[in-house]
């Protein structure tokens, strides 16, 4: 049984809507820039993919209370304008599901309250304590949407919206559900900023990934989602639907905790698995979104699997966080989202700031914007903490 | 359908060894029960020992020692769930973080502090290189879980090691107490559903099962089904919805033995638990389970291993009943909620 893509959303910093990042892309307009909205004391010393509009305007923009947490507004913004893409015409005949991934939840809100709720529990208001945890960014959505059939958020550090649209085909395959809006969303916090700076794996300048003189990566945020739909839902929508989701595989590198295998072990079985489900040769993928992070070991760990896969000459591939920086719980979707484009389009979005040739790989990424390329199948790869790896492929319907 | 061929839990409550069934109940007085620790020296080198937040130490011993319990040396997928996550660690980050205004901060606990270190964790110490997924989503984060596995047996994968782990954080609690719902005074959790209150008790632990198609011997039974919804508008949607999932099992209330009950000790919160339970259920006998572990966002995964224990051993521990109304431990029902998530889990015995 096929499951198709029928619509997507996507906020980063590179635009608030499918048609901005896209434009982006076109562009070569790289969202990389000084943190100004977020507070922090390494505002003008480590870059992100911020989006620059302060809580309040993103509020307004996805008709919500100001009191919710941006990673909740991002998600409300991403999903609703993937909701409307689909154009699903009798959206209340069908059992509907939101399949929502983040890793801090409503950080940004608790890291501001933290200290005094701490000295005194009747300090904070009500709404911000209870939006702390990854579930509550999901149910506020999920309320807004009116989707009710089944919720539930799945967090996997870096590869949790990959794991969240692969839940969302599944459920549909397994006929429990006939549409999954699935996909993630984070915010920048203090937290992961400053956890991933102790981890010393940001760089100080906008990220160079897949370069041999990367130094880390740049954290991002936003959110991404797409529409995924059974035949029958399929065969009702008032537009021809592009694409399919036609394989994908979550394995794990089992490794470190942090770290990934030298030889990409999970990045191999990620990969491989996805291409297994799709029956198709190695040869047909057109572009890898690659997760391409910007650190030493995650570009080296999955260039290697590559390799291994696909030879010397592998598909056409860049790393679109040299747009948005890694916006982490969210990349699986948002990434997914940019895969769809790349196929619909016929674009390769161009991999920004590469200099300088990997030792270890004979190849490298697709650094010019090209335009009129036959994509017919798409990976995405989203590889994490904790070893967790997925991949995706994404195929186009004839 | 799926076979619980392994099952282990650490909690409140000596339920630790595999070989008896609560041999004794633990009688607290306090408003946050904590989990009962085990010998965690044997699944951790000293400086994990040292560095681990303490519910990745009860978490991934949990599914170390379900996956002995059942004979299983590596799973063939894993798949957990946590409500709060690791709060504790988080929170040790988070202080560093704003008390040091962003300058020193150390990164041991920001590796610990993400979703899937206890998943991560479990894998790294069996090599399991399969499908591996960590659920977050509150009320709905074990049943997720579960929703996950019966789906991983239909593509192929099995020897499933499924599990939920939650703890008392300082952060959990406070925010409990924000939200009002927890006992303002000191009381025995043994006495939790005694009369009418405000409030519950906030409690932790970790379960970890094997989930398989085929059954091993002896194994503990099956999970049947899972099902989750937002809360009901009154107790007649609810009960549409209960006997709606039962059918869809082939299944008549009639043919309930026992329904394992989310009450948790508030008047208020135990009200559509009420009714369910005297209504529709007026035939079976009703358990309750969280005097014993408290409530966390990821009980019912205590619940999950009574009803593992009680279909293997078909005993019922006296301190469980609501209601005894002589049924034998055959066909169980979780009912759950947990303010606005509310879930369902169907078992049968062998």
């Amino acid at each position: 049984m096929q499951v198709f893509v029928a619509g997507k959303g996507v906020i980063t910093a590179i635009g608030n809507n499918v048609a901005e990042n896209l434009q982006s892309f076109y562009e070569g307009r790289s969202g990389i820039s000084d943190i100004t909205i977020l507070r922090t004391n390494y505002a003008g010393k480590l870059p992100a993919g911020e989006i620059k509009f302060s809580n309040a305007a993103l509020a307004a923009m996805a008709g919500l209370e100001g009191t919710v947490s941006r990673t909740g507004l991002f998600s409300m913004i991403a999903a609703r304008e993937a909701l409307q893409d689909a154009q699903i015409p009798e959206p209340g005949k069908w059992r509907i599901g939101f399949l929502s991934a983040n890793t801090v939840g409503g950080m940004d809100i608790t890291e501001n309250i933290f200290k005094a709720f701490h000295e005194d529990h009747t300090k904070a208001d009500l709404s911000e304590v209870e939006q702390h945890d990854t579930g509550a960014i999901t149910d506020i959505v999920a309320a807004q949407l009116g989707i009710k059939d089944f919720v539930t958020t799945i967090s996997t550090a870096c590869s949790s919206s990959a794991n969240s649209i692969m839940l969302g085909a599944r459920l549909i395959k397994n006929n429990l559900l006939d549409i999954a809006l699935a996909g993630g969303t984070d915010a920048l916090s203090r937290f992961t900023l400053n956890g991933f700076n102790s981890l010393m794996i940001l760089d100080d300048k906008p990220c160079t990934p897949y370069n041999e003189t990367r130094k880390g990566l740049n954290l991002g945020e936003g959110a991404g989602y797409i529409v995924l739909v059974s035949e029958r839902v399929a065969k009702t929508l008032p537009k021809k639907v592009m694409a399919s989701l036609s394989g994908y595989a979550n394995a794990n590198d089992a490794f470190h905790q942090t770290a990934s295998s030298p030889e990409g072990k999970g990045n191999y079985l990620a990969m491989t698995g996805a291409l297994a489900m799709t029956g198709l040769r190695h040869e047909a993928i057109g572009y890898i979104n690659v997760h391409g992070t910007g650190t030493n070991n995650n570009d080296l760990s999955e260039s290697i699997a590559m390799e291994r896969i696909f030879g010397i000459a592998p598909p056409k591939f860049s790393s679109t966080k040299t747009f948005t920086g890694h916006t982490l719980g969210a990349c699986g979707g948002v990434e997914a989202v940019y895969s769809l484009l790349a196929m619909e389009h016929q674009i390769i979005p161009p991999h920004l700031r590469w200099t300088a040739q990997m030792k270890e790989v004979p190849f490298k990424p697709v650094t010019e914007l090209m335009t009129g390329v036959e994509i017919n199948h798409a990976m995405s790869n989203s590889f994490g903490f904790g070893g967790n790896c997925s991949s995706l492929i994404f195929s186009k319907v004839n | 359908m799926l076979y619980i061929n392994g099952t282990v839990c650490l909690s409140p409550q000596p339920t630790s060894d595999t070989s008896v069934f609560l041999p004794e109940v633990k009688e607290y007085h306090s408003n946050k029960i904590f989990c009962i620790d085990v010998d965690y020296s044997k699944f951790f080198d000293a400086g994990s020992m040292r560095r681990m937040g303490r519910i990745i130490k009860f978490g991934v011993t949990a599914g170390i020692l379900a996956l002995k319990d059942a004979g299983v040396e590596t799973p063939g997928a894993i798949s957990t769930g946590t409500g709060y996550g690791l709060m504790d660690i988080s929170q040790k980050f988070l202080n560093s973080v704003i008390d040091s205004e962003e300058t020193i901060v150390s990164p041991t606990s920001f590796i610990q502090s993400t979703h899937n270190t206890v998943s991560s964790n479990i894998a790294l110490m069996v090599g399991c290189h399969a499908h591996n997924n960590t659920f977050a989503h509150r009320g709905f984060s074990f049943e997720s879980v579960i929703t996950d596995a019966l789906l991983l047996g239909k593509e192929g994968f099995d020897n499933i090691l499924v599990g939920a782990y939650d703890e008392v954080s300082d952060h959990s609690y406070r925010s409990m107490m924000r939200m009002d719902m927890l006992r303002a005074e000191p009381c025995s959790n043994l006495k939790l559903f005694s009369e009418s209150h405000c409030g519950t008790i906030a409690g932790e632990g970790a379960a970890f099962f094997v989930l398989a198609k085929q059954k091993s011997d002896p194994t503990y039974g099956t999970i049947k089904a899972c099902k989750t919804f937002p809360a009901p508008a009154d107790a007649n949607d609810l009960k549409r919805t209960v006997l709606g999932f039962l059918s869809d099992n082939g299944l008549s209330p009639k043919e309930i033995d026992i329904v394992l009950s989310g009450h948790c000790g508030d008047a208020k919160a135990d009200r559509l638990n009420n009714i369910l339970t005297h209504d529709t259920f007026s035939e079976q006998s009703i358990l309750a389970f969280k005097h014993l572990c408290g409530e966390y966002m990821t009980a019912t995964s205590f619940a999950t291993w009574l009803a593992a224990k009680m279909m293997k051993t078909q005993t019922i521990p006296e301190v469980l009943y609501l209601e005894n109304r002589n049924r034998e431990p055959r066909n169980i029902l979780i009912y759950n909620s947990l303010k606005a998530n509310h879930s369902l889990m169907l078992f049968a015995n062998v």
